[in-house]
């Protein structure tokens, strides 16, 4: 048993209410915060697909394997997103 | 669960708030980290304040507790940072205080934090899986043992695990200089805390000490690196399998699709038994059925597998 089933109060749905409007507030925050960092992500982005050519991206623990650039994903034109 | 994708989210940037909570006593504050707007679980952050006092009482829902700093006296016993209690629904705590204070995480799982003042459990309670332990002083650092494993550097300790779901419950750290050149994603939800250091993902930039995320499935994350290291503590709702890949721009739905043809290449058999059954219900033969109507062969748990009820005839 999870969960014992219970009868919620009033005050706390109220506090359910205003603790879901305040977490809504943060995502967008958040959304807008990591859409302003695309540029630095780009070029983090960019860094990564060089050094898994060179040094090799993990497959398994210690186990690396160096990707061929034929292997090298091309960014699609749609929205790139980090957020969901 | 339906909580949104918050990542990342620093709690240091924001106040702490007194608890209102109905049950709660005076003394407790909190700051918010994620909130399943269905169910009311939730993940905070709190602040017992010096000479916080709590009498013996039990939650409605089950609940996790991690002392950061500080310290809390329950029953006679004080625990120090690092303690963890796994509280199941229903199971008395004994009475708590904090003389001096003290700070911790609380997570309440499958409903919303209640707190029902009480010397004796719940009629419902599960007392066998009450889980008290100082990880920092009583559990050792190992390796994780899933395959295909984290990059050396990473390991965990855990303090809890859900047999049926296979979902846990895991302090973790990462060695200075560690570094992980891959991207990933789970089949599960994910969510974890920094208690100290700051950690790199390539996605969400630096997650400081405080940090906080909460990652629904099939969600990239990675590259990983940490300079100076990190500890942290981490959950997931079920089975944790480290999809890898190194296509910085696939989707949800993409990730979610190759999760399910690997599934399909890796357990042929139950793949094509679960997509030719007429319905999708399969009984564990260890556990309840949970069937609405109970109209197709299952068991109640007692070990009678061919088990049938009659379809109920609903009323015109």
């Amino acid at each position: 048993m999870k969960l014992i089933p219970h009868r919620r109060s009033r005050e706390t749905e109220i506090w359910l209410r205003k603790e879901t409007l305040e977490q809504n507030k943060r995502y967008k925050n958040i959304v807008r915060q990591q859409d302003a960092l695309s540029p630095k992500r780009d070029r983090w982005i960019a860094d990564f697909l060089e050094r898994i050519q060179t040094r090799g991206v993990h497959v398994h623990f210690d186990q690396m394997r160096k990707v061929r650039p034929d292997e090298i994903p091309s960014k699609p034109k749609r929205k790139f997103r980090v957020v969901f | 669960m339906a909580r949104p994708h918050i990542e990342p989210f620093v709690d240091r940037d924001v106040s702490f708030k007194k608890m209102t909570l109905p049950g709660f006593p005076k003394g407790m504050q909190y700051k918010m980290l994620s909130l399943d707007t269905d169910d009311g679980a939730c993940t905070m952050t709190v602040l017992y304040e010096p000479g916080y006092k709590q009498p013996p009482g039990m939650s409605y829902a089950e609940y996790e507790l991690f002392i950061q700093s500080g310290s809390i006296t329950v029953g006679s016993k004080t625990w120090g940072p690092g303690s963890y209690f796994m509280v199941p629904a229903g199971v008395t705590l004994e009475a708590m205080s904090s003389p001096r204070g003290a700070t911790a995480l609380l997570f309440y799982n499958y409903g919303e934090p209640s707190f029902v003042e009480s010397d004796t459990d719940h009629a419902k309670a599960e007392r066998h899986r009450f889980t008290a332990v100082n990880s920092y002083e009583n559990m050792q650092w190992t390796s994780t043992n899933f395959y295909p494993a984290t990059a050396p550097g990473c390991l965990v300790k855990i303090l809890k695990f859900d047999q049926r779901t296979q979902g846990f419950t895991f302090l973790y750290c990462m060695t200075p200089n560690f570094w992980q050149d891959n991207i990933s994603y789970h089949d599960c939800c994910e969510e974890a805390y920094h208690i100290w250091g700051t950690s790199w993902m390539m996605q969400f930039g630096d997650l400081p000490t405080g940090g906080y995320f909460y990652r629904p499935p099939y969600i990239n994350h990675g590259a990983f690196a940490s300079k100076l290291g990190i500890l942290a503590i981490g959950r997931t709702d079920t089975q944790l399998y480290n999809h890898f890949h190194f296509n910085p721009w696939t989707n949800i739905e993409e990730n979610r699709q190759r999760a399910a043809s690997r599934i399909q290449h890796w357990k042929p058999d139950l793949y094509k038994w679960i997509n030719m059954q007429g319905h999708n219900h399969p009984v564990d033969f260890e556990h309840d059925h949970g069937h609405a109507h109970g109209d197709t062969p299952h068991h109640h748990g007692d070990g009678s597998v061919e088990h049938k009820h009659k379809k109920k005839r609903r009323r015109k």
